[in-house]
C-alpha cells in the first residue's frame, strides 16, 4: 500500500470501554486519504463518543476490542511513531501559564524532534500565522480566551504534522475570531497539505472546512459522507417557478436529461443529472417561451443531513425531491 | 527575510533522537529553576560546607600545617569513612530543602494547565515524562551532592597519592550510590507532592513534612511497642543505614541494612504508584 492510499484513520470493529461502560460499540470506517490535505469532521451529539474516538485515536484510551490505525499505524502499538507526524490542539485550556508563547512552542517543537534552532524559528513563524505575533513574549496565561485558542492551534502545527486533530476548535470564540481559526484551518488543508480531523458540534463550521463527515450517536456511526460529492449531487436538485404555459415542459425536460415534477401554479421540481449545470433550465424555459420567477439550487444542509442521521427527519428535502420525481415518473 | 514576512511553512528537515528529545523537557526545566532567585541562592550556599571540606582535605595532607596540634586529635582529623559520611550528611539535608524548593514545579503547573494531553500527544510516553521529570531534581540535586563528593575524593586522591586511591576507591563508590538513592526518594517525593498538591508553597511543605511525619511516626512506633524495626518507616533513617554499610563507619542501633533497603524499595515502589496514578493524559470518571 503507497502512502497516497493509506487512510487517515481506519477503525476495525473499535470498541471502547471507560470503566464498565462501553462508549464505543464496534466502530468500523475508513476515513480520508493520508497525504491529500482534505479535512474529516467528527459530529455528534454530546455524549456521542467523539472525544472519546479522538482520545483512543491518539492513543490515550485503550480499546477494549478491535483495532483502530492512524495514519496506518496501530494506536496501540505504534503511537510513538505516529505521535511524531500527529499535531493535537485539545478541547480545553491546555498550556503551560509560566512560560512565554514562543518558549512554549519552542519546546512543543523540540519534543516532536525539532532541533533547537528550526524548533525557534518554526515557533515565530507559527506565531505569526496565527496572528500571535505581537504577542509572542507574553507568558500565556495572560492570554485571552481567544489567544489561547490560538496557541493551542500553533502548538499543534509548529512541528508540521501531517494530521492535525482538533477538538471543538472554534468553542468559545467571538464571531470574527471564528472566521480566523476556520479560515487557518482551511489553510492548513489547502496550502500546506495537512491533513485534519475536526471534532465539532457546530454543523456549520464542519460544512465550511471538512470534505468529509461522520455522525456518531450513542457510540455508533449513524452517517458517513463525503460532504464534496453531496455538495455536487445536491446542486442538481433545482426548485423552478415559471409563468406561461409549461405543460409540455414535463416533455421537453428528457432534452436535458432531467426529470420532473409539477407542484402546480407554475413550480416545479426538477433533478438534474450529473454533468448537467442549472444554465441549461435557462435555454429550456426559454424554448418553452416561459418566464423565470424563480429558480433556487436547493441543497441539503449538513444540519438537515445531521437531523436525519438522529432520527428527527425521515428524509432530506433533497431526498423527498428525487422521491417525489421518481413516484411521479 | 525577516520571520513575520516569511510566513509558515511546515517543516520537513531531519528529526532528533530519542535522548535529544528526552533531554528537552529537563534542560527547559533547569532554566526555569535556575531563573528563581531563591533556588540559585540555596544552591550556592549548598556549596560552603563542601568547600570547607575540600579545605579540610587540604590541612589533612599538610603534616606541617599541624605540628602543634594534639597527636589524638590529629588521629581524629582524617580524610576516611567518617570524614565522608559527615559531608553526606549536611549535604543530603541541603538537598532536602533544594528538593523541597524546586520539587514543586515539576509537575504542579502541568496538571494545573491541563498541559499533560499536550506532552502525550508527542512522541513522549508516560515514563518518559516521569523520568525526565526526575531527571531535573536528580540533575539538580546532584550538583550539590554526589558531583562535589567525587571532587572531594579526587581532591584527597591527589594529595594523598595513588595508594590512598587503592586503599579507599570504595569510598568514591559509596558516595555516589548512596546520594543517588537518597535523590531518588527525594525526587520521587517531591514528584509525588508536585502531582498532588497544585499550591507550590503547600507542596514544598508537604515534600518537607513527608521526612518529618514518617520520622516521627517511627520514633513512636518504636517507643510504643517497645521495638526498634520502627525505624525502617523512616527513609531518612534507612538511608543513613544504608550509607553507614557503604562507608563501613559506625551503624545506628536499629535493623540492618538489607531490611532498610527493603523498605526503601517499598518506599520507591509506593511512590511511583502515586505518582503513576496521576500521570495521566485523560483522567477517566468511574
Amino acid at each position: 500500500m503507497n502512502d497516497r492510499s493509506i487512510p487517515v484513520v481506519e477503525l476495525q470493529d473499535l470498541k471502547v470501554k471507560l470503566g464498565r461502560r462501553e462508549i464505543l460499540h464496534g466502530i468500523t470506517c475508513r476515513l480520508g486519504v493520508s497525504g491529500t490535505g482534505k479535512a474529516v469532521g467528527l459530529l455528534g451529539p454530546n455524549g456521542a463518543g467523539k472525544s472519546t474516538l479522538i482520545l483512543t485515536l491518539l492513543g490515550f484510551l485503550r480499546p477494549s476490542g478491535g483495532t483502530a490505525r492512524i495514519l496506518g499505524m496501530d494506536c496501540r502499538h505504534n503511537m510513538g511513531e505516529a505521535r511524531s507526524r500527529i499535531g493535537y490542539m485539545p478541547e480545553n485550556d491546555s498550556f503551560v501559564g509560566e512560560m512565554t508563547a514562543v518558549t512554549f512552542l519552542r519546546q512543543m517543537a523540540e519534543l516532536s524532534g525539532l532541533p533547537p534552532k528550526a524548533a525557534l524559528e518554526k515557533a515565530h513563524e507559527v506565531l505569526f500565522h496565527v496572528g500571535l505575533g505581537e504577542s509572542r513574549y507574553r507568558e500565556l496565561r495572560t492570554y485571552s480566551y481567544g489567544m489561547k485558542q490560538m496557541a493551542k492551534l500553533a502548538q499543534a502545527i509548529v512541528h508540521g504534522p501531517e494530521l492535525v486533530v482538533l477538538d471543538e476548535p472554534t468553542n468559545g470564540l467571538d464571531p470574527a475570531a471564528r472566521r480566523r481559526m476556520l479560515k487557518l484551518v482551511i489553510d492548513m488543508k489547502e496550502e500546506q497539505g495537512m491533513n485534519v480531523l475536526v471534532c465539532s458540534h457546530l454543523l456549520r463550521d464542519i460544512e465550511q472546512v471538512c470534505d468529509e463527515a461522520v455522525i456518531l450517536k450513542d457510540g455508533a456511526i449513524v452517517h458517513h459522507c463525503n460532504l464534496e460529492e453531496e455538495r455536487r449531487s445536491n446542486r442538481s436538485f433545482v426548485e423552478l417557478e415559471v409563468t406561461g404555459d409549461d405543460r409540455d415542459l414535463r416533455m421537453a425536460l428528457p432534452e436535458i436529461g432531467a426529470d420532473g415534477v409539477s407542484e402546480g401554479a407554475g413550480r416545479w421540481r426538477i433533478v438534474l443529472p450529473a454533468g448537467v449545470e442549472v444554465e441549461a433550465i435557462w435555454g429550456l424555459a426559454e424554448r418553452q417561451n416561459l418566464l423565470v420567477r424563480k429558480l433556487t439550487h436547493r441543497r441539503d444542509t449538513l444540519e438537515e443531513i445531521f437531523l436525519k442521521a438522529m432520527g428527527h427527519l425521515s428524509h432530506t428535502p433533497g431526498e423527498s425531491a428525487t422521491m417525489d420525481v421518481r413516484l411521479e415518473t | 527575510m525577516a520571520v513575520y514576512k516569511r510566513g509558515y511553512q511546515r517543516y520537513t528537515g531531519p528529526l532528533t533522537g530519542r535522548w535529544t528529545r528526552f533531554m528537552v523537557l529537563p534542560r527547559y526545566a533547569w532554566r526555569r529553576l535556575y531563573e528563581q532567585r531563591l533556588v540559585l541562592l540555596l544552591t550556592m550556599v549548598s556549596f560552603v560546607w563542601p568547600l570547607l571540606c575540600a579545605g579540610f582535605i587540604y590541612l589533612t595532607n599538610h603534616a606541617e600545617l599541624l605540628q602543634g596540634l594534639d597527636p589524638e586529635f590529629r588521629s581524629f582529623i582524617q580524610v576516611n569513612g567518617r570524614f565522608f559520611s559527615i559531608f553526606m550528611y549536611v549535604q543530603a539535608g541541603f538537598a532536602v530543602f533544594l528538593a523541597a524548593l524546586a520539587g514543586p514545579s515539576l509537575i504542579a503547573p502541568d496538571l494545573s494547565n491541563n498541559a499533560l494531553p499536550l506532552y502525550f500527544s508527542r512522541p513522549l510516553t508516560r515514563w518518559s515524562y516521569a523520568l525526565a521529570r526526575l531527571t531535573v531534581i536528580i540533575g539538580m540535586l546532584s550538583v550539590v551532592t554526589w558531583i562535589p563528593g567525587l571532587l572531594l575524593f579526587g581532591l584527597q586522591v591527589g594529595l594523598a597519592g595513588g595508594w590512598w586511591f587503592v586503599a579507599n576507591w570504595t569510598l568514591a563508590l559509596a558516595v555516589v550510590i548512596g546520594f543517588l538513592l537518597w535523590l531518588l526518594i527525594l525526587g520521587l517525593v517531591a514528584m509525588a507532592s508536585s502531582a498532588y498538591v497544585k499550591w507550590r508553597v503547600v507542596a514544598g511543605a508537604v515534600s518537607l513534612a513527608f521526612f518529618f511525619i514518617l520520622s516521627g511516626v517511627s520514633e513512636m512506633i518504636d517507643e510504643v511497642f517497645r521495638v526498634n524495626w520502627g525505624h525502617v518507616l523512616d527513609p531518612a533513617w534507612a538511608v543513613n543505614r544504608v550509607w553507614c554499610t557503604l562507608l563501613s563507619v559506625d551503624p545506628p542501633e536499629g535493623p540492618g541494612a538489607g531490611a532498610s533497603l527493603l523498605s526503601l524499595a517499598l518506599f520507591v515502589l509506593l511512590l511511583v504508584l502515586v505518582i503513576e496514578r496521576k500521570l495521566r493524559p485523560v483522567e477517566v470518571v468511574r
